[in-house]
């Protein structure tokens, strides 16, 4: 899975779970100050994020430092490639 | 103490959303109930009719207030957006420390409940509920979804007495506005078909039995000979109540006044009624209201068309108004809405009380022997009401019973 589209996968959480226009969710946009997000909406990021990526992410520290949207897909690309990259890349191929 | 006012309301139903769907069905003698899919699709349960509501559209309500709402919670918002507007009071006096939020429902939200089992049972790990979903299924997510959504920072509370939710909500808010506590208050309640609800009442036998399956709509027929067992319904009303004094500052329409109300106890089963109880709570909320039974114009009945409860609250009402006074029950049309009933009932008072005319008790063909007596009202009738009583009864032994009466100055 490239990091294109794990970005996309990402943003679709985004758009799917707070009704946002994917075309402000850019990487330097603040989760709470610029995408109106809150404490709740972080937790629903997260399960949405591991229903996607099928990832337990609770585990992850780095989860807790995210600020802004750029973070969210810097730390995911990290755990994913840190995680399964195998794995993750069968999915990838699945969408062929 | 304090004189408390009914300044406005919203109701929705299988008959449709506001009050104007309401009175229409009712004035039609319409029938909400139908087979519904989800019933349909659910293995070894014999009910699969339920008066259900129609499709909403609940974006009207924000995301942020609507990312914590199961159905009941929605169904309880919108009723409470249309009784704000009803009712006229500005969002200074909505969000003013002493405007409360009163909203019930029997358990909170049944669908929500069963999603986030569901989810648990199936992915066998807690990690893939939502963090929303507590606040969709707990018990008080109607009042606390309606008044965070109203910005309401008076008290909120969520009374759960099963099918007299709602009428404690309002009970408890005509109490506190009485008393001085609060000056305004949101109350009712909401409930939900579910799988799961209809279950409950179908595993004690109070359900319509599936012979009714084939002609829903008079499968439920309160006081009626041939009577079998309630039909779930779901729905929300809200009522605004007032102090009278804040009421006239603001020059509000008055749609009616509450001068009495008891909720108490029979101890005596937890399913089934007792005409006893029910009298001595009828008889309570009478002297609460300082008027004796000849004054009420009208009984609202709380009758779902279960052999046992209907003959047990004809018994009560035999013994205190003996057989002059006008009675029907709404749900041979509406179903059983449970924990909204007493408030979308109340709305459907206050509307008869207004056009004189009382809705009859639909498919009542042959009132029962042990529900005769009564002046059963089974067509539409022009009648001057000036005062009325609610009834709701519950699970638990539970009564509730509201006095209402036109607004003198």
């Amino acid at each position: 899975m490239t990091d294109n589209d794990i970005r996309n996968k990402i943003k679709e959480v985004f758009v799917k779970n707070f009704e946002l226009d994917e075309n402000i969710i850019q990487d330097d946009k603040l989760l709470f100050d610029d995408l109106g997000l809150d404490s709740l909406d972080i937790v629903d990021l997260i399960v949405g994020l591991q229903r996607v990526f099928k990832i337990d992410l609770r585990k992850y520290s780095e989860i807790k430092s995210i600020r802004t949207f750029g973070d969210v897909c810097n730390v995911m690309n990290k755990i994913i490639n840190e995680h399964k990259p195998d794995e993750m890349n069968k999915i990838s191929d699945g969408h062929k | 103490m304090r004189r408390v006012v009914i300044t406005g309301y919203g109701i929705n139903s299988s008959f449709g959303f506001g009050a104007g769907s309401l009175q229409k069905g009712l004035e039609q003698n319409s029938s909400g109930i139908s087979r519904v899919d989800e019933l349909l699709a659910c293995n070894g349960l014999q009910c699969k009719i339920a008066a259900c509501v129609g499709e909403y559209n609940i974006n009207v309500i924000p995301r942020l207030h609507r990312r914590s709402m199961g159905r009941v919670a929605h169904l309880g918002a919108l009723a409470a957006l249309e009784a704000v507007e009803h009712c006229g009071a500005t969002p200074a006096m909505i969000t003013a420390p002493r405007t409360g939020c009163i909203m019930s429902s029997t358990m909170g939200s049944a669908s929500e409940l069963y999603a986030t089992f569901d989810t648990i049972f199936t992915e066998k790990t807690m990690s893939s509920v939502s963090g929303m979903q507590f606040f969709k299924c707990a018990s008080h997510t109607v009042a606390m979804n309606v008044a965070q959504m109203l910005g309401i920072r008076g008290e909120v509370l969520s009374p759960s007495a099963a099918c007299a939710s709602s009428m404690q909500a309002i009970g408890l808010g005509f109490q506190l506005i009485r008393g001085g506590i609060l000056d305004m208050a949101f109350c009712g309640g909401a409930e939900e078909v579910n799988s799961m609800v209809v279950g409950s009442f179908e595993s004690i036998f109070a359900a319509a039995p599936p012979a009714r399956n084939d002609n829903p709509e008079t499968a439920s027929r309160p006081f009626d000979a041939r009577r079998d067992g309630l039909v779930c319904g779901e729905g929300a009303g809200v009522i605004v109540l007032e102090s009278l004094d804040s009421a006239l500052a603001r020059s509000a329409v008055i749609f009616g006044e509450v001068i009495g109300y008891n909720t108490s106890a029979s101890g005596s089963h937890i399913s089934q009624s007792d005409s006893t109880a029910i009298r001595d709570c009828i008889d309570a909320a009478l002297r609460d209201a300082n008027i004796s039974p000849r004054e009420i114009d009208y009984v609202s009945a709380h009758a779902t068309g279960t052999v046992q409860g209907d003959a047990s609250e004809a018994d009560a009402l035999r013994q205190v108004f003996g057989g002059k006074v006008p009675v029907s029950s709404l749900k041979g049309g509406l179903g059983h809405t449970m924990g909204a009933s007493g408030a979308i009932e109340l709305a459907a008072c206050l509307m008869m009380m207004r056009d004189s005319v009382i809705y009859p008790t639909r498919n009542l063909e042959q009132p029962a022997e042990d529900c005769s007596g009564l002046n059963h009202i089974r067509q539409q009738t022009s009648a001057a009401i000036n005062c009325f009583i609610k009834n709701c009864f519950a699970f638990g032994g539970i009564n509730a019973v509201l006095v209402c009466r036109r607004f003198n100055a």
